[in-house]
């Protein structure tokens, strides 16, 4: 910086640094900010019948929104889907990477080939994956058809059953079967990424911290539990941190894999939030929604850095 | 020489003005630059075709090509006075155009759409009241008024300009129904359990909640109004518990418990379509213009295939007798219902060319534009009656469409509805879970239930 300084003839910082990063503040004020704002004021505003104009309505959006009986079944959906896609992923990635790790003969080609999921677009995938459950000629619908597996008359069809007897229409327990597929489907997607993330922390164990630990007389499942996994801990937060807000914000899989359906069965929160918003046109609605997640996401942000401050402090 | 910092904050303040400009109203895309000497006011259309996409496998092939072709006859017409500037966009178009609208955006001079869209419109003022000049134009009594009511709002005044209108019929294969479709429900379960012993599905129809409920006026509406029932009071109000309407579903039930139709039926994403096209099943309700335009290749039950892979396919097959349409069925004495949707135009409300605007739908509705506008970008069959009796529409298949729609009572399926978004959606689920959800549920109570939730915000 001093040599800018001195060929600019400034001899104090002044308003340079100011300057320089002005044109981005703009950019991130034009492209976040005002949507922000303008998303809050929506929250609190209805469109009047019949005028087109927006009224404020004060918290009657919020009222509507968690009154609905769609929006506490799509936070049922969504707290399903996050359990089983954070828990199958973190387990599945660690147990990936850890084979990984061992440095066979054809690993780069494994990493290569198993990065294959992560270069697919989520809509393609979906689309995919629901090519192998379609009725009638899916890849693996004779499968989940077959009633000695899976019960009289005709098995289930992943797209189109549905529990007959859940608890009720707002708490949809137990799930329908296309929502613990797209929580197979959205894992087998991400799994490179994290993978990837957790081979990394793996990688940077000291082989040396390791075999100190073997001469003490440490066996496999104590090196792993009290040596690797919590040096790997920060990687292993910023890969759940990645994953919930991937979790509750990812759209693109329900709309090519389920579209929602069967019935309302993979209605997650972020699909809810396109449904209102682009094929209800209750913007007021939508930006209750909005805002709602947005918290949510703040949340675990927030919770995120917390447990990360606390693992710095130890 | 200029300083460093005078250069520092000349490109700060160019950043600025770049950003400024990015916030101005952009160029429509599509637009050609006005030569220095064509004066012609803009008429701006919104399609969702695209007048410069020439790739003939693109799904708008036939759209597209008619813009590009019409498009500079239009411009020759009215050299000097009007210039037709199309601005290409996707199926969010309605969306596009409210948010416009309410945002004091770039608005079309006149957009095409479908009358089911009309309540979206006018609860958001997002279209202009056109009743003075439709009821004074010289074609105005030519019009199907049906059509015309489907394009009047609750204070009975007229928001669209209907062009074509394609009811909801059912098409079938004459292999399996040679004696043509069933006209009563009982008929149609006896052929039914028939075909089934022949191991085919007597039909298969979109009973998902696919498209955000778009099954509400297909399938469901076509069962529901043909044994009397709807979805509304008359008043605004959704109004779904009543005997006709619990029948209507009683009898859907009984239709999907013996295996009438596919599993595929409730997948989505038109998946319950392609028993139909393959031959698997008999029948599928669907609109007119649907079945025609997008129903294909087909392959008939005994194996003939018909494989362009254009509306000529189903023309085709019904051309040869192997593919027929009908009304659908309705219990013995009743008279089949049906959702009709009806195509033409709006006028934006800030669209800058409004007499432009007339201009243009007065261009339209002479009879070889219509034909042509009818034919290849609004679909269905004419509205007007002199354009309907033209030669292009005395095909077999127009034929029959038009005869299923004067053996129906087809009207709009949202009826007072003004929420039909929300309507929709409500409605598919409730369906979709009675039907296949939970198909012990109490009818009454589900639809009660619904009806209930969905007044609650009127």
């Amino acid at each position: 910086m001093d040599w800018i300084r001195k060929r600019l003839g400034l001899s104090a910082p002044g308003w340079l640094p100011f300057w320089v990063i002005f044109p981005a503040l703009l950019v991130i004020a034009a492209i976040q900010l005002y949507p922000t704002l303008y998303t809050i004021i929506l929250s609190l505003q209805q469109i009047e019948p019949g005028t087109g104009q927006f009224v404020f309505v004060g918290s009657r959006n919020f009222e509507r929104l968690f009154g609905s009986i769609a929006f506490t079944r799509s936070l049922v959906h969504t707290a399903i889907f996050l359990l089983g896609y954070v828990a199958i992923t973190l387990g599945a990635s660690f147990a990936i990477a850890l084979l990984l790790r061992q440095r066979l003969r054809l690993t780069p080609l494994y990493i290569t080939l198993i990065f294959v999921p992560w270069i697919i677009s989520d809509v393609v995938a979906g689309a995919v994956w629901r090519l192998f459950v379609v009725p009638d000629y899916g890849l693996f619908s004779p499968f989940f058809a077959n009633p000695a597996l899976f019960g009289e008359p005709n098995g289930i069809s992943i797209l189109t059953s549905v529990p007959p007897n859940q608890l009720s229409p707002r708490v949809p327990l137990p799930p329908a079967p296309a929502l613990l597929f797209l929580i197979v489907a959205s894992t087998w997607k991400i799994l490179p990424f994290t993978t990837l993330l957790i081979l990394g922390a793996l990688q940077t164990v000291s082989p040396e911290v390791q075999e100190s630990a073997k001469i003490d007389g440490a066996s496999n499942w104590q090196l792993l539990l009290r040596i690797i996994l919590p040096l790997i801990k920060p990687m292993l937060a910023v890969t759940l941190f990645y994953l919930l807000l991937g979790g509750i914000n990812g759209v693109g899989m329900v709309f090519s894999l389920t579209g929602g359906g069967p019935g309302t069965s993979t209605e997650v929160i972020s699909y809810l939030l396109y449904s209102i918003g682009f094929s209800k046109l209750d913007f007021g609605l939508a930006g209750a929604l909005s805002v709602f997640i947005a918290v949510l996401n703040f949340g675990l942000i927030a919770l995120t850095l917390k447990l990360s401050a606390a693992y710095e402090e130890q | 020489m200029l300083r460093y910092r005078q250069v520092l904050s000349m490109l700060v303040l160019l950043s600025l003005l770049l950003m400024l400009s990015a916030c101005t109203a952009p160029v429509a895309p599509g637009a050609p630059a006005p030569s220095a000497s064509d004066t012609a006011a803009p008429v701006v259309t919104w399609y969702y075709y695209d007048q410069d996409n020439t790739d003939p496998e693109a799904n708008e092939r036939v759209g597209n090509f008619y813009l590009a072709e019409t498009i500079p006859q239009f411009n020759e017409e009215f050299v000097g006075q009007y210039r037709w500037v199309n601005v290409p966009r996707d199926y969010n178009l309605v969306l596009d155009l409210v948010a416009a609208v309410q945002n004091n955006g770039d608005v079309p001079d006149i957009m095409r759409t479908g009358t089911a869209d009309l309540p979206t419109f006018l609860l958001n003022n997002t279209v202009q009241d056109i009743t003075d000049y439709v009821t004074n134009a010289p074609w105005y009594a030519d019009l199907d008024p049906k059509a015309v009511e489907a394009c009047t709002g609750p204070d009975g005044k007229l928001y669209c300009v209907p062009v074509s209108e394609s009811p909801y019929l059912v098409y079938f294969w004459t292999d399996l129904y040679p004696e043509g479709f069933p006209k009563t429900t009982d008929a149609f379960l006896a052929k039914a359990a028939e075909l089934k012993a022949d191991e085919n599905f007597a039909l298969t129809y979109w009973g998902s909640t696919a498209f955000d409920g778009e099954g509400a006026g297909r399938y469901y509406y076509q069962v529901i109004s043909s044994f009397g029932g709807s979805y509304d009071d008359g008043q605004g109000n959704m109004r779904l518990n009543t005997p006709e309407n619990v029948a209507a579903v009683e009898f859907m039930r009984e239709i999907v418990a013996n295996g009438y139709s596919p599993e595929a039926a409730f997948v989505g994403n038109f998946e319950e379509e392609a028993s139909f096209k393959d031959g698997l099943a008999g029948a599928f309700p669907t609109g007119f213009y649907i079945g025609y335009q997008y129903l294909n290749p087909l392959k008939s039950p005994t194996g003939q295939e018909f494989n362009t892979v254009s509306a000529q396919d189903m023309e085709d097959a019904v051309n040869t007798g192997v593919m027929g349409l009908a009304p659908i069925f309705a219990p013995e004495g009743a008279t089949p219902g049906c959702h009709m949707d009806v195509f033409g135009f709006v006028i934006p409300n800030g669209a800058k060319n409004v007499e432009g605007a007339k201009a243009y739908i007065d261009w339209i509705m002479q009879q070889e534009r219509a034909v042509q506008w009818v034919l290849r970008a609004g679909g269905g069959v004419p509205v007007a009656s002199s354009v309907r009796e033209d030669p292009a529409f005395q095909t077999d298949i127009f034929k029959q469409g038009a005869a299923a729609l004067e053996a129906s009572d087809c009207k709009p399926w949202y009826g007072s509805l003004t929420r039909i978004a929300e309507a929709k959606k409500l409605i598919t689920e409730t369906m979709f879970n009675l039907l296949k959800g939970n198909p012990d549920a109490d009818i009454a109570a589900a639809l009660a239930a619904t009806e209930a939730e969905y007044n609650s915000n009127n």
